[in-house]
């Protein structure tokens, strides 16, 4: 079996259990503070299969109960986008 | 910049019927979803769905999506398709991306959120290789696709998703080897877990899956017993042969419209988790935001459709097209049938928690 | 991993479009147009859509409603598609992606 510590919580940026319990130790307490710490939550899905996972991991390691661990801060642009949807170019580019 | 009375974000069973109240009331409305068709979830729900008969009790999801379809069409209801709300400014601007590369900026005196849901995971080992996926990912291949995602699944929660998707999943044509539950009883409701049982497949209570093993892709799962604590038992593993692994743990509100708008947001773990505070109109913490459906609380299709009329009654009375009195006669119209729905064994829990979050927002105001 | 032809509650398969041919890492595969492009690749028998950045790990189809993003690949030369999302359009060329992919496609070393 697969080492338990090198199990994976963050698909996206691979981010195991035992660096988020590290984080954790070093005195992480939100999923916006494990996020800026670790990249959990900062790859391409942006935190939305992970955060949970993470959540119930700081409940467990902190006591913190989980109605006081919010969602990490929402930003745009909420959904993958190409960057040159940001040029005034790419605005209205139909065939980029 | 296009300028709208109401626009509704996401077109599934909340969102349709929200659109449909607020064309009905005379209000100009823009139904915008990312998918390339309408009806979110409702298309690959093909089994009959419960209640009585004004909530389609007999009747089929998708047949549902049809008539709401149907419906909205006749209004002539603006549906931007292939749209992805990608921000939301001042609780009245959205930015659009349309077909991905396309921006859009829509102007809206109001919005209703009716996002959804989002499925959530159990990282065991192994749930990264290919194979493993949420329960609705392998309902949405084998009934909107017409894609059998593998041939032996074991399926991760017995509440009504896990046993109704595993149905699904032998109506297709896979087998389903094993359906896991951590608890040591069954979640789902009686009628569907009986017909699993009736087609022979074993149910296995206060067990878990460990591992998920195989070089490309899942060839075995590992499962193990838990003892009274939810601790795995050493010694109790069994390796099944098997090629897929479905998880249905539940589903998450998405909120992240509501949350980049400031809505102000409260954790109700019954409903699903973090969910927008609002009020018995639908109406966030911001004047001009709605919300409808798994958004505003995970439930079933039946009371999302009821609560996105219900936003579309309140926020086209907000906008003078109701007097107060047709308003509160449509509203308690509404009402007395989501009462109905959450009555019983398992609504009755989330009637308490939704009259929770209603009394956070009277405080707040 | 086959397409269900025959179901005993939505009857006869209906496809989304014509046949049309894709290209999947230089192998001809017949798919629908119009179809999701991992539809397409489920039915051809493939689960393996990229692998890892760091670990270099096969990761296939997850949440099938362009949420988890684990199905992206590169499309027409564009990298990190989710494929789960993203319709089929015929001569349509699809490659494996390897960890972050390249604009243009093609292979960058990883591996």
């Amino acid at each position: 079996m697969e080492n338990e510590q090198n199990r994976l919580i963050c698909r996206c940026e691979e981010i195991t259990l035992e660096e988020i319990i590290q984080a954790i130790d070093n005195g992480c307490t939100s999923l916006n503070e494990i996020k800026r710490y670790t990249r959990a939550g900062m790859g391409l899905c942006q935190s939305r299969v992970c955060s949970r996972l993470i959540a119930r991991i700081i409940a467990e390691k902190t006591g913190k109960p989980l109605d006081e661990i919010v969602p990490v801060t929402a930003r745009p642009p909420s959904r993958p986008v190409r960057i040159d949807i940001f040029s005034p170019r790419g605005c209205n580019v139909k065939n980029s | 910049m296009v300028f709208t009375d109401v626009a509704v974000v996401g077109a599934g069973p909340a969102g349709l019927s929200a659109a449909i109240e607020c064309a009905e009331a005379g209000a100009n409305v823009i139904l915008i979803d990312e998918n390339t068709k309408p009806g979110g979830q409702l298309f690959k729900q093909i089994h009959k769905f419960f209640g009585s008969r004004e909530h389609h009790a007999g009747v089929r999801g998708f047949r549902i999506g049809e008539e709401l379809l149907l419906r909205a069409r006749k209004l002539d209801i603006d549906v931007w398709l292939n749209c992805e709300v990608c921000g939301i400014y001042g609780g009245t601007e959205l930015w659009i991306v349309k077909n991905r590369r396309e921006s859009r900026r829509l102007k809206a005196r109001k919005i209703i959120l009716a996002t959804g849901a989002t499925e959530n995971a159990v990282a065991f080992s192994g749930w990264t290789l290919p194979g493993v996926m949420g329960a609705g990912a392998a309902q949405t291949m084998i009934n909107l696709h017409r894609v059998i995602p593998g041939n032996r699944v074991v399926m991760i929660g017995s509440g009504n998703v896990g046993v109704i998707v595993s149905y699904q999943l032998l109506q297709a044509g896979a087998d389903v080897i094993a359906v896991v539950e951590a608890a040591p009883r069954l979640g789902g409701y009686g009628v569907h877990t009986a017909k699993l049982r009736r087609a022979g497949v074993p149910f296995f209570t206060s067990h878990t899956v460990l591992e998920a093993r195989g070089k490309e892709s899942v060839e075995s799962v590992v499962i193990v017993r838990l003892d009274e604590y939810w601790k795995p038992v050493a010694g109790t593993e069994k390796e099944l042969e098997a090629d897929t692994v479905c998880i249905a743990a539940g589903l998450t509100p998405l909120i992240e419209l509501a949350m980049l708008a400031g809505c102000e947001i409260c954790f109700i773990p019954s409903l699903g988790g973090h969910v927008p505070v609002h009020d018995r109109r639908m109406r966030t913490s911001i004047e001009s935001i709605y919300v409808a459906g798994d958004i505003a609380g995970v439930e079933e299709a039946s009371t999302a459709m009821e609560e996105g009329r219900l936003s579309g009654i309140h926020a086209s009375a907000s906008l003078g097209l109701y007097s107060a009195d047709k308003e509160e006669e449509l509203s308690h119209q509404i009402w007395e049938r989501l009462d109905v729905l959450r009555s019983g064994p398992f609504g009755e829990g989330r009637r308490k928690a939704k009259e929770k979050i209603i009394s956070m927002k009277s405080m707040t105001q | 991993m086959s397409r269900i032809a025959e179901h005993p509650i939505l009857g006869p398969l209906k496809p989304s479009g014509r046949e049309v041919s894709i290209l999947v890492d230089g192998e001809e595969v017949i798919a629908y147009e119009g179809e999701m492009i991992a539809a397409a690749l489920m039915a051809s028998g493939r689960r393996v859509f990229r692998y890892t950045e760091k670990r270099r790990e096969p990761r296939g189809l997850y949440c099938a409603i362009g949420r988890c993003t684990d199905c992206v690949m590169i499309v027409n030369g564009i990298p990190n598609v989710r494929t789960c999302v993203t319709p089929v359009e015929p001569g349509m060329i699809i490659e494996t992606q390897r960890g972050i992919g390249r604009w243009g496609g093609g292979d960058h070393g990883i591996h």
